[in-house]
Parts: C-alpha cells; sequence; structure tokens
C-alpha cells in the first residue's frame, strides 16, 4: 500500500470510529449517567461491580451506571486529578472524607440516601462521618481488628493467652526463653502504611488516644507516653520482629502463617489470608492485651460520599436509587462477605451472624469498636504525626518529648 | 513566494518537536512552579498566590535537613562509585578475550530488568529471617544463627547505595565502552615506541578520549540517580522516620500520604534547581576542558 492510501485509509477509519463513538453518545444522552470510582478492596472487587452494573442497568434501564474500580496505590491521586479538572466523579467510595467536605465538594448524605436505606446504618457508624452535625458519608464495611495467636506455640511453652499487659510481657518472655530466638513471640507494625494502628491498638488500651473526651487532640497525654513507651520496650527487649519500621503487616501475617511469630493483632480477614495463602497453623483469636479495665478493638471504616455537581432533581432520585439498590440486604451482605469484611447495617449484621457462626462474634467487636477519628481536619497531619513520632522512639528518643512537639504542632 | 517558504520550511519541520516539548515538558514544568507557589487544599484544589510560604513550610521541618543531606550522599556515592567501578569494567571488556561477548551480555542484566524488581529481589536476598544470603551462608556452614543484615537506619541506607551503584553501573560501562572503540590502536603503538607504561598511556590517552562520553554518562546519572525512586521507595520507604529518605520519595510522602502538595511541589522546584545547578556546572568545567585540549 502507498503512503497516499494509507494516509487515506487512516482518515476514513478514523471518521468511522467517530460516528460509532458519536452514535453511542447520543444514544447514552437520553439516559442518566452516574459515575462511580470505587476503591479495589482484593481480587473479586471488580468483577463483583461488573456484576453489579450489569445487573442495575437491567433494573434500571433509563440509567446508565459506569464504575471505575481502582486500587488502593492510585485512588487518592486518581481522585484529585479528577477533582482538580472539574471531573469530579458522581459518588466515591474511599476511607477518607473531610478532606472532600472540607473544599465544600460533598452533599450531605441526607440528600441523596433514602430514609430507609438510612436507617439501616449502625447510628455508631454514621458518627464518624459528622462535621458540623451533618453526617457527610455513609459507611459501605468496615472491619475489626483482634489478637491472634499460634495456640501450638503457646501450648508448647506452656503458657495461656495475655488478657493484660503484664500477661503479654510474661507470655513474650516465656516465648523468647524456650525458643532461643527462633520464634517471635509478638508482632509489631510500625511502618508508614500501617504505624498508626500500632499507636491505636497500645493507647486505646491504656485509656489514652488520639483525642480526649471533648473530641479535642490530646496526643501528648500522660497515659499516651505509656502506651508507646511500653510499645518501644516491647521491642527493644528482644520481643518482636526484627525490624517493625520495615515490616508491613503482611509480612507478619506471613510469619505468623509460617509459625515464625506466636502472636499479632491483625483484622477479621487474616482467616482469609492465611488460607488463601496454604498456610495451615492451628491459630486462635482473643480479645487484644489491655492494661484497663475493658479491652479495646480498633474498627476500620470506609465509605461512600457524593459529590456535589449540581445535580437536577432526576440525577439525584437516581443516585438514591443506586444506594437503595446497594443496601439490598441480600446484595450487601454478599458484598461485604465477598471479600471477609463485616457490614455497616444492622440488617446486613444479623444476616451475616445467621450464615456465619464465626463471623457473628465479629460483628459483636465491631459495633463495639473504637475508629481513627477521621471526621477531624488535621487526621492526615495526626496519621503520619504518630508513626514519625514511634519510629523516632524506635531510634531512642525521648517519648514524651517527641509527642509534646506532635501536640503543638497539630493542635497549636 | 519560495523563496519565503524556504525561510520558513525549518521551522515547520521543527515545530512538532516543539510542540510535543511545550506540551510534555515545559508545561508540567510551569504547572509544579505554579502549585509551589499556591496554596494547594488536601483534595488537590489550587487556591491562589501564597509567596514563598509552601518553601519556608517544607524546609522549615527538622526532616528536611536529613532528607536533604541523605539526597547527597545519594547521589555522590551512587554515581562516584559506578562511574569507577564501570569505567574499569569497561576497560576489562574492551580486551579481547573468550566469551567477551557473554560477558557483555551478563553486564547488560541488571540494566534490563525493572529498577522496582531489581530492588524487591536485594530487600529478599538480605531479609533477616527469609532471606537467601542468610541461607546461604547458614548451608556453608558460615553462620548458625541469622544475621540481622539492616540493623540500622545507616546500614538499610548503605544497601539502597549498594542497590543503586549495581543498577548504574551497565549504562557507564555502555557508554565508556563506545567511546573506547573508537580510539585508534596508533595512538598506543605510538606512545609503546615512545616508551610510555601503562598508566601513563591510561591517563594521556584513554581517558582524555572517552571524556565525552565520561561526561555524557556523568551528567545523566548526577540526573537519573537523584531523581531516583523505585530503588528507596521498594526498599525501605524512607522509614524509619525519613532517615532512608531523598528528596523525591520525601516530597512523594508529602504529597500522597501526607496530602501537601503545594509543599511537595516547592521541594520539587528546589531539587529542580539543585539539579540545574549541578548539571550546568559539570557540563561548562568538562566542556571548557576539551576546548583548551
Amino acid at each position: 500500500m502507498n503512503m497516499r492510501k494509507l494516509t487515506a485509509g487512516l482518515v476514513l477509519g478514523s471518521a468511522v470510529a467517530g460516528m460509532v463513538a458519536g452514535s453511542a453518545y447520543a444514544e447514552s444522552s437520553d439516559k442518566i449517567s452516574i459515575s462511580v470510582i470505587a476503591a479495589q478492596y482484593g481480587q473479586q472487587t471488580a468483577n463483583w461491580w461488573k456484576g453489579f452494573e450489569k445487573d442495575f442497568e437491567k433494573d434500571n434501564p433509563n440509567i446508565d451506571l459506569n464504575v471505575d474500580v481502582v486500587s488502593w496505590n492510585d485512588i487518592y491521586t486518581a481522585v484529585n486529578t479528577r477533582i482538580a479538572n472539574n471531573q469530579a466523579p458522581d459518588i466515591l467510595n474511599i476511607d477518607v472524607f473531610a478532606d472532600y467536605q472540607a473544599d465544600g465538594l460533598l452533599l450531605p448524605a441526607k440528600d441523596y440516601v433514602s430514609e430507609e436505606t438510612y436507617s439501616k446504618m449502625y447510628e455508631s457508624f454514621l458518627d464518624q462521618s459528622v462535621v458540623d452535625g451533618t453526617v457527610w458519608a455513609i459507611p459501605d464495611l468496615a472491619s475489626a481488628r483482634a489478637m491472634y495467636y499460634n495456640a501450638d506455640i503457646l501450648k508448647e511453652v506452656g503458657v495461656e493467652a495475655p488478657k493484660t499487659w503484664d500477661d503479654l510481657k510474661n507470655v513474650c518472655k516465656a516465648i523468647k526463653d524456650h525458643y532461643n530466638g527462633e520464634v517471635y513471640p509478638w508482632g509489631i507494625d510500625l511502618t508508614t502504611d500501617e504505624g498508626q494502628a500500632a499507636f491505636a491498638y497500645y493507647t486505646w488500651n491504656n485509656g489514652g488516644g488520639f483525642v480526649d473526651d471533648d473530641n479535642n487532640w490530646a496526643l501528648n497525654s500522660d497515659k499516651n507516653v505509656e502506651a508507646v513507651e511500653f510499645e518501644i520496650g516491647l521491642i527493644k527487649d528482644g520481643y518482636t520482629n526484627t525490624d517493625p519500621a520495615n515490616e508491613t503487616r503482611y509480612d507478619l501475617q506471613d510469619m505468623f502463617g509460617a509459625g515464625k511469630i506466636a502472636m499479632m493483632i491483625g483484622p477479621n480477614s487474616i482467616p482469609a489470608y492465611l488460607k488463601e495463602g496454604g498456610y495451615s497453623i492451628n491459630y486462635e483469636v482473643a480479645p487484644i492485651p489491655t492494661n484497663t479495665d475493658t479491652s479495646v478493638s480498633a474498627g476500620v471504616m470506609d465509605r461512600f460520599m457524593c459529590f456535589d455537581n449540581g445535580y437536577s432533581d432526576e440525577k439525584l432520585k437516581a443516585i438514591s436509587t443506586f444506594f437503595d439498590y446497594f443496601y439490598d440486604d441480600q446484595r450487601y451482605s454478599d458484598w461485604v462477605q465477598m471479600e471477609g469484611f463485616l457490614p455497616a447495617t444492622k440488617t446486613g449484621g444479623e444476616i451475616i451472624a445467621k450464615a456465619d457462626e464465626s463471623m457473628a462474634a465479629w460483628v459483636d467487636i465491631v459495633g463495639s469498636s473504637k475508629f481513627y477519628p477521621t471526621a477531624k481536619a488535621e487526621w492526615a497531619d495526626v496519621k503520619q504525626g504518630v508513626i514519625d513520632v514511634e519510629q523516632n522512639a524506635l531510634l531512642g528518643e525521648d517519648v514524651k518529648g517527641l509527642l509534646d512537639s506532635l501536640q503543638s504542632e497539630i493542635a497549636g | 513566494m519560495k523563496k519565503k517558504y524556504r525561510l520558513i520550511e525549518p521551522y515547520i519541520w521543527i515545530l512538532p518537536s516543539c510542540v510535543l516539548m511545550a506540551l510534555f515538558i515545559a508545561l508540567p514544568i510551569g504547572m509544579v512552579f505554579r502549585m509551589a507557589f499556591s496554596q494547594v487544599t488536601r483534595a488537590g484544589i489550587v487556591k491562589g498566590f501564597t509567596g514563598f510560604d509552601n518553601f519556608i513550610a517544607a524546609t522549615g521541618k527538622p526532616a528536611f535537613k536529613i532528607v536533604l543531606w541523605n539526597t547527597v550522599v545519594w547521589t555522590v556515592v551512587v554515581v562516584v562509585v559506578s562511574t569507577v567501578v564501570g569505567f574499569i569494567l569497561a576497560l576489562l571488556l574492551n580486551n579481547e578475550f573468550r566469551g567477551r561477548k557473554i560477558a557483555r551480555a551478563i553486564v547488560v542484566f541488571p540494566w534490563a530488568t525493572t529498577l522496582v524488581i531489581q530492588a524487591s529481589v536485594w530487600n529478599f536476598i538480605i531479609n533477616t529471617d527469609y532471606g537467601t544470603l542468610n541461607t546461604l551462608l547458614k548451608k556453608l556452614g558460615i553462620i548458625s544463627t541469622n544475621i540481622n543484615w539492616t540493623p540500622t537506619p545507616g546500614a538499610y541506607f548503605a544497601w539502597e547505595c549498594f542497590v543503586g551503584i549495581f543498577v548504574t553501573i551497565p549504562f557507564v560501562t555502555f557508554c565508556v565502552l563506545s567511546g573506547l572503540q573508537g580510539i585508534d590502536e596508533s595512538f598506543y603503538e605510538a606512545a609503546t615506541a615512545d616508551g610510555a607504561n601503562y598508566w601513563q598511556k591510561l591517563f594521556h590517552i584513554t581517558i582524555p578520549l572517552v571524556r565525552p562520553q565520561l561526561t555524557v554518562s556523568t551528567v545523566l546519572n548526577i540526573i537519573y540517580v537523584f531523581n531516583s525512586f523505585p530503588i528507596i521507595w521498594t526498599m525501605s520507604k524512607g522509614d524509619p522516620a525519613n532517615r532512608t529518605d531523598t528528596l523525591v520519595t520525601y516530597l512523594y510522602k508529602l504529597a500522597f500520604y501526607n496530602g501537601k502538595q503545594g509543599q511537595a511541589a516547592a521541594i520539587s522546584v528546589i531539587g529542580f534547581l539543585i539539579l540545574l545547578v549541578c548539571a550546568s556546572v559539570y557540563m561548562v568545567f568538562t566542556l571548557r576542558g576539551q576546548k583548551e585540549r
């Protein structure tokens, strides 16, 4: 083919492609289209959404639903780029919301969630998305943390699962002595990815935490100083994995599965993780060891939010239809169970507790969990700040001094 | 008419590349500068001019000094060591010997592998609990218990520099090798006839004649290594507490973990200016040296 023919062919080809694209556009333009960006929770998320999209469009022929499933690594960049280009999605499924709310980009949840769907959610979950008395996002799922321990190792050493901090130290010492360093008694993750979770486990279980009773930042409380010193002490005493600042939760989970770590704190998805990884250890689940009367579990919750893109009443109704469809009890419990998470609705909780006995305990745990104060605008700084404190403390700096300077940086 | 066309013709030919450069180089640089001098919300919305606020906030943090120093150490160590070793390797590979082609191919391997894979593999090799280095030493009976190869942040950083050097050597070797092959044998013959020894030939013939290639590889390496992200990010993410961060990993964390895109852009501008100065100074000195010769 000579050059001229090739060029003509290309021009013709692109013109035809343009016509096809144009007609597709014309067809969809009399439908209401909804764009969704959803976080990729695991291997099955994308497929689940594909099926959802198909079913939803079949049941709602006047709505054109487009779901983009984006990995956690890219989702913040992807969303920010779209916002910066004035192409915010209609609906977003992600963990944080306060930054978008602070920029005035979101609609109040009541504007787009029907009464019926709204009433299904746990009150304590909705409370996590309140700023200035308004709920700005709704929970899509949750997970909770507890202590996992290798029952065979504890039996071999002849100790019970620790309930208090004193127990924990004694059990760690017994395991360390028995195995002579071949097994790490306790797993700790202080990495940039999850160090804030470690901070929560120890401070919450010492009566401290990120905020005080009035929801003001209280990072340098005496309880927190004591908790971080206890945490770092476990590492310094040689009771933990060797490199907590670089070993992520997944590294710990692998070592736990391989019988290299005896005890660790982790999410309710660990059984699924161990099964998928082909590990076959004999493990049990117990409450996180505490220095107070009751053990506090850490809950993590993700959300749906709706961007304020100047909707017509018709479109707002379509968005409301989307949420009714998503939170339909059976469909919703499928969604939650797909990747081994916990439900954020009462009705979903009932179905899952009935279907799987081992999940019932978790449904109780998540109902009584404490959550990160993600509704506060400074949360991103606090999160990185406490990780920095832990890592600097690990390098030998004074915990009190570190927490004092973080508190003054955050609260002024 | 034809004369006029002749006049503008060259510009038409270079227009596409100018447009591409403007679109993909000048525009993004301009946007980074704009962000560096603007208030940027966490959601990424640019909200008006703030002067040097971002620069003051970003450079005022205690971490910034650590990170800047790390960047200097990282760049100097990796570029200098890999240039010296790469040069020596090129001299060896320029000799005639059996299996030379295979040896050259082996040198390319680290270069042909993605940096993320390289860094992950090295991380796996030096891991305390399931690393292959400990396993190997145990099997050979050299050690009895696992050694922690990264007990301090300094040790981690040294390993990262090592990996940086390992992956940079091939580029230097091939640049120098291309220069070596262009040197006429008669220079060496004449020098030998005059009674020059190996070192005299090396310093007075070889090095001056491969200087253009060395300049290119060094300038490019300064830029690549200074801006290198994957090795450090894959191996340590700059942890613990910024002790292994360089400017690039630090600004990534600022932008995408802390939501401070304005400050991240400011650090990006600082890095850009440092590189501009370093690379220009180096180029001016070496090119001037060449002209005098």
